[in-house]
């Protein structure tokens, strides 16, 4: 190994040490992880001033192909995927829009009523809303309303809440596999310049029919439980009406048009040739007038923390990739699976699930990107299949634990300061066997589908 | 007394600081609250109390737990939260209180009340034969009790608080309760006071 190579790792290893022990803040730790790539490995080391342009990627953001494609997408550099980066943001705008207006609130209220408050009902159709919502917008932002919605009419209900906050963590993730907005997803997409519509089509189905399987797998453990015990029935007068959710009808109103909007856009984009990063900037611009007066708050709002974290990952990636770090791994594991694409898909699905479980998924996929365009390359399999395998193996894995994906850990801790605790045994014994299910189930349909 | 105050009262394991927290509570006529703060909090929770009691004045377990913005799934740290919440609560409404740890003499520093923060320590010998007699255990096992419960009272605080556990620098005053005992450290906390509220 080379003195650069070892740096690489070095920074690498010692950066996702930091992120697992959280003493410092992800995004200080991989902001600075990843300067001191910059610093150590392309310039000490490699003295390779193009590797840190490379890696920072600025030039691509000044780039027609960046905002809109015109051809047929390609594969984005390595380095920072700003793409992703403005997308979010983007998208927080619009989130931020749409939590002030009172619309998530509003929805998890409005979907209760309609199935006349009734704890079955209620369970099975926040588990649809959350996959659904999470396929347009970030599954901790659905969690945070769905699970706080979910505690309050459990309480008036009288049942526990725990069950049915499982329940929509899961189906947050699982939703959020289905298209490019999900959380490992959006850098696998952005990465290999795939479209939404692509997600759709290929990642979409195997969420879809795992949805189904989720739903009654949670319904089948749960159902006892989300039954309040004395046969209690609230008086639908006790629940707090939808419409005060809504804070100004005519935010209401704008908010959704805004999300209707981002949702057309989102779907078409393969056709119109508007890329994620314009979508996220037209969106934060129509979001920003429509919401003129509070354009400011909103902005102040935007989770600049994740996006920093982000920056920062790109970075050791980055330099894991330029020294050929990531070229050793997909090398390795081409050799295990003899270049066989059936057991390189049940190496990487589970592997990435494994690992997913317990180490943050999105340093994982990130990773993991460069290693499967390898693979690609050097064994000559289709990148598209390796590309759906990494997502569901990411995705689902963080599922497992309470720690594996940042949507588990914003349920337990909306629980947790309701006074619900879920531990680590709740958490696992049901949502590992439902990880379990859906990983084996997604690499039979990859199984059935690519190879 | 009108003035509204708050005696916060930080201690090593097996130094009396409890039983000092009870005197002062009881010399100036305050409720003093500690674990069953968590009683309270259950009861409006609708939660069990043995759940929360679990995780009180823990650290959070470094590798099972991981943090989201403000959200973690650590209950070591929700709990500690609750508390925080139920004490920022009874400041609000005007209550005086003695507390016994949790973070109470740095996390009430932005509620617009006088804080007295004191830490009491001690003699190792002394809080071993003090935990010995106490529990009824050998002096071996009341010295690693020992250890332990001021291993995670100080991880608790630091990972919660800017200040260190036990730094006098945090506190407003620090006594050994070893050298004069448990009276007569409490009357000393009880004219320290009393000077503080009459300035």
């Amino acid at each position: 190994m080379t003195i650069a190579q070892i740096l690489a790792l070095v920074i690498f290893v010692v950066m996702f040490v930091l992120i697992v022990l959280d003493k410092i803040e992800r995004q200080y730790v991989t902001l600075a992880c990843g300067i001191l790539t910059l610093i150590f490995v392309f310039g000490v080391a490699m003295r390779d001033v193009d590797a840190i342009m490379e890696t920072l990627n600025i030039k691509s953001i000044f780039t027609l192909d960046f905002w809109h494609v015109s051809g047929e997408a390609s594969e984005e550099s390595a380095g920072i995927n700003w793409a992703t980066i403005i997308f979010l943001a983007g998208m927080m705008v619009m989130v931020e829009g749409m939590a002030k207006a009172g619309f998530f609130r509003w929805l998890c209220l409005r979907l209760a009523k309609l199935v006349n408050y009734k704890p079955i009902p209620i369970f099975i159709a926040f588990m649809i809303l959350s996959a659904i919502l999470s396929m347009f917008i970030d599954s901790i932002t659905v969690i945070l309303f769905l699970a706080a919605v979910t505690v309050e009419l459990a309480k008036l209900l009288k049942v526990d809440p725990v069950p049915m906050i499982l329940a929509d963590v899961f189906c947050a993730n699982l939703g959020g596999s289905a298209t490019m907005c999900g959380d490992p997803p959006i850098i696998i997409g952005t990465s290999l310049g795939y479209s939404f519509s692509d997600f759709l089509k290929n990642t979409g189905v195997i969420a879809v029919v795992s949805l189904v399987v989720v739903v009654i797998y949670f319904f089948i453990i749960f159902r006892k439980q989300v039954l309040p015990q004395d046969g209690y029935v609230v008086n639908p007068e006790e629940v707090p009406d939808p419409k005060d959710a809504i804070s100004s009808k005519k935010e209401f109103i704008m908010s959704c048009i805004i999300f209707a909007l981002a949702v057309v856009l989102l779907i078409s984009h393969a056709n119109t040739g508007l890329t994620v990063a314009f979508i996220g900037t037209f969106i934060a611009i129509v979001t920003l007038i429509c919401f003129a007066k509070d354009a400011l708050t909103l902005l102040k709002k935007v989770d600049y923390n994740t996006l920093l974290f982000f920056i920062g990952l790109f970075m050791v990636v980055g330099g894991l990739e330029q020294t050929g770090i990531l070229n050793i791994i997909a090398n390795f594991i081409e050799d295990v699976s003899g270049g066989q694409i059936k057991p390189m898909i049940a190496i990487i699905i589970w592997v990435s699930a494994m690992a997913s479980a317990f180490v943050d998924n999105i340093p994982f996929a990130a990773t993991m990107v460069p290693v499967i365009q390898t693979l690609s390359s050097t064994a000559g399999v289709d990148l598209e299949t390796l590309a759906w395998t990494l997502s569901m193996g990411t995705d689902i894995g963080g599922s497992a634990t309470p720690i594996g994906a940042s949507a588990n850990v914003v349920g337990v801790s909306v629980a947790a300061k309701n006074g619900h605790h879920i531990g680590w045994g709740r958490y696992c014994a049901a949502s590992a066997p439902a990880t379990i299910i859906v990983v084996a189930l997604s690499m039979l349909m990859i199984y059935l589908r690519y190879c | 007394m009108s003035k509204q105050f708050i005696v916060s009262i930080g201690r090593e394991y097996g130094c009396g600081g409890h039983s000092i927290a009870e005197k002062i509570a009881k010399r100036f006529n305050l409720k003093l609250y500690g674990s069953n703060m968590l009683e309270e909090i259950a009861a409006e929770k609708g939660s069990s109390i043995d759940d929360l009691a679990k995780f009180d004045e823990k650290p959070r377990n470094v590798l099972f737990s991981r943090s989201v913005g403000d959200f973690s799934n650590s209950m070591e740290k929700s709990v500690a939260e609750l508390e925080f919440e139920f004490m920022k609560r009874k400041v609000s409404e005007g209550e005086s209180f003695v507390v016994i740890g949790r973070c109470s003499d740095e996390i009430l520093d932005d509620q617009n009340v006088e804080v007295i923060a004191a830490f009491i320590n001690g003699d190792t010998k002394d809080r071993i034969n003090r935990i010995s007699e106490g529990l009824g255990i050998s002096r071996g096992d009341a010295e690693d009790k020992m250890e332990q419960a001021d291993r995670k009272r100080r991880a608790y605080h630091d990972a919660l608080c800017k200040a260190d556990w036990g730094d006098a620098d945090s506190y407003d005053i620090c006594l050994n309760s070893s050298k004069i005992g448990i009276e007569k450290t409490a009357d000393l906390l009880e004219q320290y006071i009393n000077v503080r509220l009459s300035m």
